[in-house]
């Protein structure tokens, strides 16, 4: 299977505290892979690390590798050019742009080999709602209008490869099985897709695989069938006695 | 004997460590008492010229100057650039009553006491609220307009300034000083810079220093826990102004001139410059980076204009390149490797120099 | 008192100060950088185009560009110096710096140039055009034409462009710019060249009606704080409208007291400011 996004020993350091510890992963094409982890765990510390991004300053060691290239040494938004999509948790829109002028900041490279290129109405066919809501500022969405304008800018940014940090956090239980559900889509056209989420169950239901981090150590990694039967994921997040983001 | 009652000992119950501790206090006092008396001695040693001591003298009044804005920068985090009228207050408060009605140096440095903290309430109530590039921004906007104000008002000599201030008299009960030349007055300045010198290290063990870099270092935390972060904002810049004025007071008796030019771009850099040379929170720092300014000023001078560029230089490329000033620099290469292993998962500092310079572009 | 010559005067005053302080107003509303410099720029940028046309039998529109594009030069190399701090949004460390190159800019212009006043004199200043009993130069026009159209065309800019969105996105949060794809490092400096050039234009358009020095600078600095201050931080519109004012302000204040307070007086108004709406002042 040929990865398009792959990661060697990847170590990251906030000053002397030690976040993601020699991470080896790998994600094939058309794959959806999944990670977990309770807080703090270092999910995100890893996908930024991936994008080459923090809002903080981490000292980054190791390689990441984008279809075979090695990517260690391009600044963030030379990946994001190159099609590593990155939607960060947290603040992930331009609150004083609008929904229109968001969309309108990003433009396509050059080079299209290899990447997924959506229009803009096969975006807008993924997200009404942003078409009803563009003249708005990002200021004023919704947290879940906020989740889908980040993922639309990074469809029409032509991705190869797609990150997506805490897509599902702030929406309705039903909205998350929706929103997983059109990562799924895009995933069945062949875009492959990393995603963190604290919904474990219902990432299972979507993700070919799962990596399990544990302060920052990889400790698991299987297919979704067979994670779904691991006894750290029953008992830490689908037993029914699972607390949602148990602190270990 | 003071500094016994005032320190506190570690460990109650062992004499022993109690003693070396005491011992070792007054050993540091000591050297601190010799220090001194070389330091006050060092222009006769130097040949004792009119120069020499003339450039001790500047020295001590631009050093005692750049403290008051390292008060506020150190332990505000905000910059000051309006502290060139507290300065000026003290040149004209020595100027003015001395001219006019012939009183002693302990009147003129009450006046320019009083005066500077008048003025530093009002500049200090009206920026209340700002912060950052809004409070520097004001800070300079008043220092201009009083500038001009003192250049278009006769009253205060205008663009002439006030000429033939006397020589500084200070009577002290059984014997008068009364001095003008440079070396008659090293000994006042010397001893303004001590006792300055000596407030600044109180005031960073006092409370309202304490309070001060609370806030400083998490404002909405020290709220919180109560502390009322404007009303401490406020003292220390009070506190910080007749600092300044009392350097502006003795530079008035020096040059027997006052006049608008102590609102010159030259004495705000000089300020910055001194302290950002050698690093915040340093208690020496303005007095160590005056006296390499003011060094390179006389004796390898090129000009006032290149010096201009020399002061502006060392300030930019200090901040760019060692933005935590040559202390630390000289630190951190004298303890090298030993020093960072022991300490580079507890020391916050060191910790912080190693994020910025191996941040991952 | 002529009011109609005073309101025109005020005018003319007041597009000066709004041209001057346009660059400035872009940083801070778009990069959040102060610029302390900003008046000693303007005043390089007033003695290279008066060095130009004193030495050379270049005309005043040659001279004028070739000291823009000097200024646009310097303010990359400005910010090249200044990149780190200026990504790690170190506000304080900053404004410190541009004060040194303000102090820099000083002494160099000083070896170059002296100490001693110079006008810039162009045939516009001389042309005077008269109304009844209003008049007004040429250059006065130009300066009030020019300064009109750079705010609407700025405004336009910013506002209907996609570099203006990448501009305001990256003024906002430059980390995330970072993800869709944008270099905010290019865009810094692409901000401050503005910064640059508009304060080049406006030392050029304005300089010639009054003799200049060395020295100058600070006046420059002040308005503008108290132009981008009164007119919102970063608001193009409110920062032409507060030019305006205090343009005929100035011009009543000198006409009805005296000229030699003016600053004075509009410093009383921004205390003012100040006093009664600290939170006019918040950064977003
Ligand atoms: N900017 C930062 N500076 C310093 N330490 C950080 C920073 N960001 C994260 N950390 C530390 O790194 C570790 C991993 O954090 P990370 O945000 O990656 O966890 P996470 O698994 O994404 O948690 P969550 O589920 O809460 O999002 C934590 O111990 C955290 O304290
Ligand atoms: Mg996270």
């Amino acid at each position: 299977m040929t990865e398009i996004l792959s990661a060697r020993s990847l170590t990251v350091r906030y000053g002397g505290n030690t976040a993601v510890h020699d991470v080896d992963l790998g994600i094939g094409a058309g794959r959806m892979v999944a990670v977990a982890g309770a807080n703090g765990a270092g999910k995100s510390t890893l996908v930024n690390a991936l994008a080459g991004w923090s809002r903080g300053y981490p000292v980054v060691s190791g390689d990441v590798l984008l279809d075979g290239q090695n990517i260690s040494r391009l600044p963030p938004h030379q990946r994001s050019r190159g099609g590593l999509q990155h939607v960060p948790e947290g603040k992930n829109v331009f609150s004083e742009l609008t929904v229109e002028e968001n969309l309108a900041l990003v433009r396509l490279g050059e080079d299209h080999a290899g990447r997924f290129l959506f229009s803009r109405s096969e975006v807008i066919d993924l997200f009404p709602r942003l078409h009803e809501r563009r003249h708005h500022k990002g200021s004023a969405l919704s947290g879940g209008e906020r989740q889908m304008l980040a993922m639309a800018r990074a469809l029409l940014a032509g991705p190869r490869i797609l990150l997506l940090d805490e897509p599902s956090v702030g929406l309705a239980p039903r909205l998350i099985g929706e929103v997983l559900a059109v990562v799924r889509s895009l995933v069945d056209r062949g875009l492959p897709v990393l995603v963190v989420d604290q919904n474990v169950r219902a990432v299972l239901e979507f993700a070919d695989e799962l990596y399990l981090l544990e302060r920052g150590r990889i400790v698991g990694h299987g297919s979704a069938a067979s994670m779904k039967n691991d006894d750290r994921i029953l008992k830490a997040y689908l037993g029914d006695l699972a607390v949602k983001g148990d602190l270990q | 004997m003071i500094h016994y009652t005032n320190s506190v000992e570690v460990s109650s119950g062992d004499g022993s460590i109690g003693r070396s501790a005491r011992y070792r206090k007054s050993a540091s006092l000591l050297l601190m008492v010799i220090g001194c008396i070389i330091v006050y001695l060092l222009p006769a040693w130097l040949g004792g010229s009119t120069v020499v001591y003339g450039l001790f003298v500047t020295i001590a009044i631009l050093s005692v100057m750049a403290l008051g804005v390292d008060v506020v920068l150190s332990y505000l985090g905000e910059v000051s650039l309006g502290h060139t009228i507290f300065w000026a207050i003290g040149g004209y408060a020595a100027a003015i009553p001395s001219t006019t009605w012939d009183v002693n140096g302990w009147t003129t440095a009450a006046a320019a006491i009083a005066l500077s903290v008048l003025a530093a309430t009002m500049l200090g109530l009206a920026t209340l609220r700002t912060r950052e590039f809004v409070f520097s921004l004001a800070t300079y906007a008043a220092a201009v307009v009083v500038a001009e104000i003192t250049f278009n008002t006769d009253a205060l000599g205008g663009s002439d300034g006030i000429v033939g201030i006397p020589p500084l008299h200070l009577p002290f009960g059984i014997a008068d000083f009364t001095g003008r030349s440079s070396a008659d007055l090293w000994p006042i300045a010397f001893a303004l810079l001590l006792l300055s010198l000596g407030f600044v290290a109180r005031f960073r063990r006092s409370r309202l220093g304490m309070q001060a870099l609370m806030v400083q270092m998490n404002a909405p935390l020290a709220t919180s826990s109560g502390l009322d972060a404007h009303r401490v904002r406020f003292l220390v810049f009070v506190v910080s102004a007749p600092i300044t004025a009392l350097a502006g007071w003795l530079y008035a008796y020096q040059r027997a001139y006052v006049g608008p030019d102590m609102f010159d771009m030259y004495f705000l850099t000089m300020m910055l410059t001194s302290i950002i040379l050698v690093g915040t929170r340093i208690l020496l720092a303005s007095t160590i980076g005056v006296t390499l300014l003011l060094i390179q000023q006389n004796y390898l001078s090129i000009g006032g204009d290149g010096n201009k560029v020399v002061l502006g230089t060392v300030l930019v490329l200090m901040l760019v390149l060692w933005p935590k000033g040559l202390v630390r620099l000289i630190v951190d290469a004298i303890k090298p490797a030993v020093r960072r292993r022991q300490t580079v998962e507890l020391n916050d500092g060191e910790v912080s120099l190693r994020k910025e310079s191996a941040r991952s572009r | 008192m002529n009011v109609a010559q005073q309101a025109i005067n005020g005018l003319v005053i007041g597009s000066g100060y709004a041209c001057v302080a346009l660059g400035w107003t872009i940083l801070l509303g778009a990069a959040r950088l102060v610029n302390f410099a900003h008046g000693q720029m303007y005043m390089l940028a007033a003695f290279i185009c008066w060095f130009i046309l004193t030495r050379s039998g270049i005309g005043y529109p040659l001279a004028a560009a070739i000291s823009i594009v000097a200024m646009a030069l310097l303010g990359v190399g400005m910010q090249l110096m200044m990149g780190r701090l200026v990504m790690t949004q170190n506000l304080t460390s900053l404004m410190i710096v541009t004060l040194g190159f303000g102090y820099i800019l000083q002494g160099v212009a000083g070896l170059l140039f002296g100490g001693a006043p110079h006008t810039i004199t162009t045939e516009l200043v001389q042309q005077k055009i008269q109304f009844g009993d209003v008049w007004f130069t040429s250059q006065e026009l130009l300066i009030f034409v020019v300064t009109l159209i750079l705010y609407g065309v700025v405004w336009l800019v910013l506002q209907r462009t996609r570099q203006g969105a990448i501009i305001r996105s990256v003024a906002e949060d430059p980390k995330l710019a970072q993800l869709f794809g944008i270099d905010s490092r290019s865009v810094y400096i692409a901000i401050f060249v503005l910064e640059a050039v508009l304060v080049a234009l406006a030392a050029v358009l304005v300089a010639p009606r009054t003799p200049i020095l060395t020295s100058m600078g600070f006046e420059e600095v002040i308005i503008t704080f108290v132009i981008v201050v009164l007119g919102g931080i970063g608001n193009v519109g409110g920062a032409l409208i507060v030019g305006m004012l205090l343009g005929l302000f100035t011009s009543f204040f000198g006409a009805l007291v005296t000229p030699a307070y003016t600053t004075a007086a509009i410093f009383a108004v921004l205390l003012a400011f100040l006093i009664a709406k600290p939170e006019g002042l918040r950064t977003r």
